[in-house]
């Protein structure tokens, strides 16, 4: 029996032919990934696979060609922002915001849907938002910590790389916003840096600890408004915490002060060592698998905590705090995943209406793991949604201008009014200002100058019309080309409802314009490019008409299920 | 950097344009590639008539996060400041830049830089960013600002 036979005895045969030859792109290749691969390709679904960057996604398809060997999985590490997308989905099993950010737009731009996923410990989700990075305010870590990961952030990114690393090194901190800020401190740390010459002197981790566990903390307490409404630090005794009784810590528990100490002075002499140890002095960099470095900043940080009488931490939970590690669970992974695989069933069958975003959840009052929720309609505000996303060729990137763009978008691309950007237009790459109306230096610059070539993509928006939709321009490679500048992707315009007439953030689905009246109805939205969407409700739903729902907005603003767009 | 950061940038930069406090500024620093970096300001605030700080304009980058407006900017005083409230690198040391105490992400940046232009004039001594400053000003307004001239 075929794996499609299968198939078609589930979903019936129509479903599985297209499930059968769906396209599908699966990003990433770690924990849920592989167990995603995994099911697609036991369902017989997926004809190709693609994989960005990291050399894991090879390795991946070696592993699912022996489940499946009829299956024709590629691995490429490659750039999706190549614009020849030829996919009917792309599933994201990423593990950082940035890049689900960067698969998000790219996806918009090619208006291909997209599953997205996520776990962290026992929670997980498909589609649903990612959640920010922590970052801690400078004060904090420097003058005012109130809980352990302060003093393990301290510990980590302030003391240990001021004494053993470089000033590269603390670039590291990056996820940590203070990193930078501490670096430019480093400068005027001088006592510290002394110390730092002081590397292999015997008594070294002894003038550490007087330096920032009695001298900056008196230094601390001499600015007495700073404690009015804070419970003060207390100096350490190094004598008196050494004279204590030595238990046995393990990783597992957290140490007391006495164990800490001692900790500190040994992994303090055991770095110094290794600094010292050639004639010129090796950099050390925090690494949590370094055993050494791990004991250090534990050490360090759990002096700290006692010195401001916060509970200590065990050198386990230190190397996940400083690690940034969130264990994976294998089992969420696949929960997940398998979650993904039943979503890209409904996607490739263009039921959109039975696509939800499931949460895990876990807590005492809460008797249920899946939470289930209807896709949002499209927020009228998205940032990321809100745009027309279009791709342009050049003729000649080295010849034409930025201004010669200019004079083809303020009338409008194409003969969309849709499209009207008015004079005042501003051009943005990335985080760069290309040109605004304050800012015409590049005018006459050519793409070329500008370092835009293939994968750039320009937000042009307008300056004086609030209402005017921005608009998002992929560059394309090069094809031969007559015109020195060609559009194209405008058979996928939409109109976008007017923003004062558009629902505030948190709308219900009624509020929003072009939505569903009853649950069994669909809403068809007729698109054409000269006019405003003209909505009618479809009296007989055949399956012709929903032949390509308008899957691109199932994205960072998920559009609701029931609209559906007519090519 | 997500699309939210981008837009609001772009958005506060067209709003300082329509309007903005007087003897202030505020714009995106050029790069090195000509064009500007939208997510590091270059901003002056002029010295509070009738105080020490009158006639001078003092000099400071507003970095922003890729998390904006989630985030606040890093506002840092080039060079550095002495006050009470300013770090030892220029940094401000304030509640409305600070993401666990007062920042909230509908503050513009015309509101960040005037509540800066205030803290200058009326530091906050509970909160200090450095011993020096913090002392002389604890015992001696007066001849705090005399140093900072």
């Amino acid at each position: 029996m075929r794996r499609t036979d299968q198939l078609a005895q589930l979903y019936g045969e129509k479903t599985a032919e297209r499930i059968a030859k769906a396209r599908l792109l699966v990003v990433g290749a770690g924990g849920i990934g592989c167990e995603l691969l995994k099911n697609l390709c036991m369902s017989g679904s997926c004809s190709k696979r693609k994989h960005i960057k990291r050399p894991k996604a090879e390795v991946a398809v070696q592993a699912i060609s022996a489940f499946n060997p009829g299956i024709n999985a590629h691995a490429q590490q490659a750039n999706i922002t190549d614009p020849q997308f030829d996919f009917d989905l792309v599933l994201n099993a990423l593990d950082n915001l940035e890049a689900r950010r960067h698969v998000n737009i790219q996806c918009l731009a090619a208006k291909v849907p997209l599953i997205e996923s996520g776990t962290a410990g026992y929670l997980g989700h498909s589609t649903a938002k990612p959640v920010e990075q922590k970052t801690f305010p400078v004060c904090t870590i420097r003058s005012t910590p109130s809980s352990p990961i302060h003093c393990i952030v301290w510990a980590k990114s302030y003391l240990f790389a001021q004494l053993f690393g470089e000033q590269t090194d603390e670039i590291e901190m990056d996820e940590d916003g203070d990193m930078q800020e501490l670096a430019q401190l480093r400068e005027e740390a001088r006592a510290l840096k002394r110390l730092s010459e002081a590397v292999g002197c015997p008594d070294f981790a002894w003038q550490v600890f007087n330096k920032v566990f009695v001298q900056d903390i008196e230094r601390l307490l001499s600015m007495e408004d700073m404690w009015k409404n804070r419970r003060p630090p207390t100096v350490l005794n190094y004598n008196g915490l050494a004279a204590g009784a030595l238990d046995s810590p393990d990783d597992q528990s957290p140490p007391s002060a006495t164990a800490a100490l001692e900790m500190f002075r040994s992994s303090a002499e055991r770095l110094a060592c290794r600094a010292t140890q050639r004639s010129e002095r090796t950099l050390l960099m925090f690494d949590k698998d370094d055993r050494d470095a791990l004991e250090f900043v534990a050490a360090a940080a759990n002096l700290r905590a006692y010195a401001f009488g916060i509970p200590p931490t065990s050198v386990f939970a230190v190397k996940a705090m400083a690690g940034n590690i969130i264990p994976a669970i294998a089992t969420t992974n696949a929960i997940v995943a398998g979650m993904m695989a039943l979503q890209a069933v409904n996607v490739v069958d263009h039921r959109l209406q039975d696509c939800f975003t499931v949460y895990l959840t876990y807590s005492s009052s809460h008797d249920r793991y899946y939470m289930k929720e209807r896709l949002p309609p499209p927020n009228p505000r998205c940032s990321v949604c809100r745009r027309h996303y279009l791709t342009m060729r050049l003729a000649d990137p080295a010849r034409t201008t930025l201004a010669d763009l200019l004079a083809r978008v303020t009338d409008g691309i194409g003969t969309s009014q849709d499209m009207r950007l008015g004079e005042d237009v501003s051009i943005v790459e990335g985080s760069r200002i290309l040109y605004d109306p304050d800012f015409d230096d590049n005018a006459s610059k050519s793409f070329e100058e500008l370092g835009l070539g293939p994968g750039s993509m320009l937000t042009l928006t307008s300056e004086d019309d609030d209402d005017a939709i921005p608009v998002v321009i992929s560059i394309a490679r090069p094809t031969y080309i007559s015109c020195a500048i060609t559009f194209e992707g405008f058979e996928d315009f939409r109109g976008f409802p007017p923003l004062e007439q558009a629902a505030p953030e948190e709308s219900d689905d009624e509020e929003i314009v072009a939505v569903v009246e009853a649950d069994d109805d669909v809403v068809v939205i007729e698109e054409d490019v000269l006019t405003k969407p003209v909505k009618r409700k479809m009296e007989d739903e055949s399956p012709e008409a929903a032949k390509r729902p308008s899957l691109y907005d199932v994205r960072e603003q998920p559009a609701n299920s029931e609209i559906i767009d007519l090519d | 950097m997500s699309g939210i950061c981008k837009t609001r940038l772009m958005e506060e930069r067209k709003q300082w344009r329509k309007d903005h406090p007087y003897g202030f500024y505020a714009r995106p620093e050029k790069a090195k590639d000509g064009t500007l970096d939208l997510m590091h300001w270059s901003c002056g605030i002029p010295g509070k008539e009738g105080t020490p700080w009158e006639g001078g304009m003092y000099k400071c980058m507003l970095h922003f996060p890729p998390e904006y407006p989630t985030l606040p900017p890093k506002c840092q005083f080039t060079p550095p400041l002495f006050h009470p409230n300013v770090f030892p690198s220029g940094t401000v040391c304030l509640s409305i830049l600070n993401a666990e105490k007062g920042w909230k992400p509908a503050l513009t940046i015309k509101q960040i830089l005037l509540g800066v232009a205030d803290l200058l004039v009326d530091p906050n001594n509970d909160d200090p960013a450095q011993t020096e400053a913090y002392q002389m000003f604890k015992r001696d307004k007066a001849g705090l600002y005399q140093k900072s001239d």
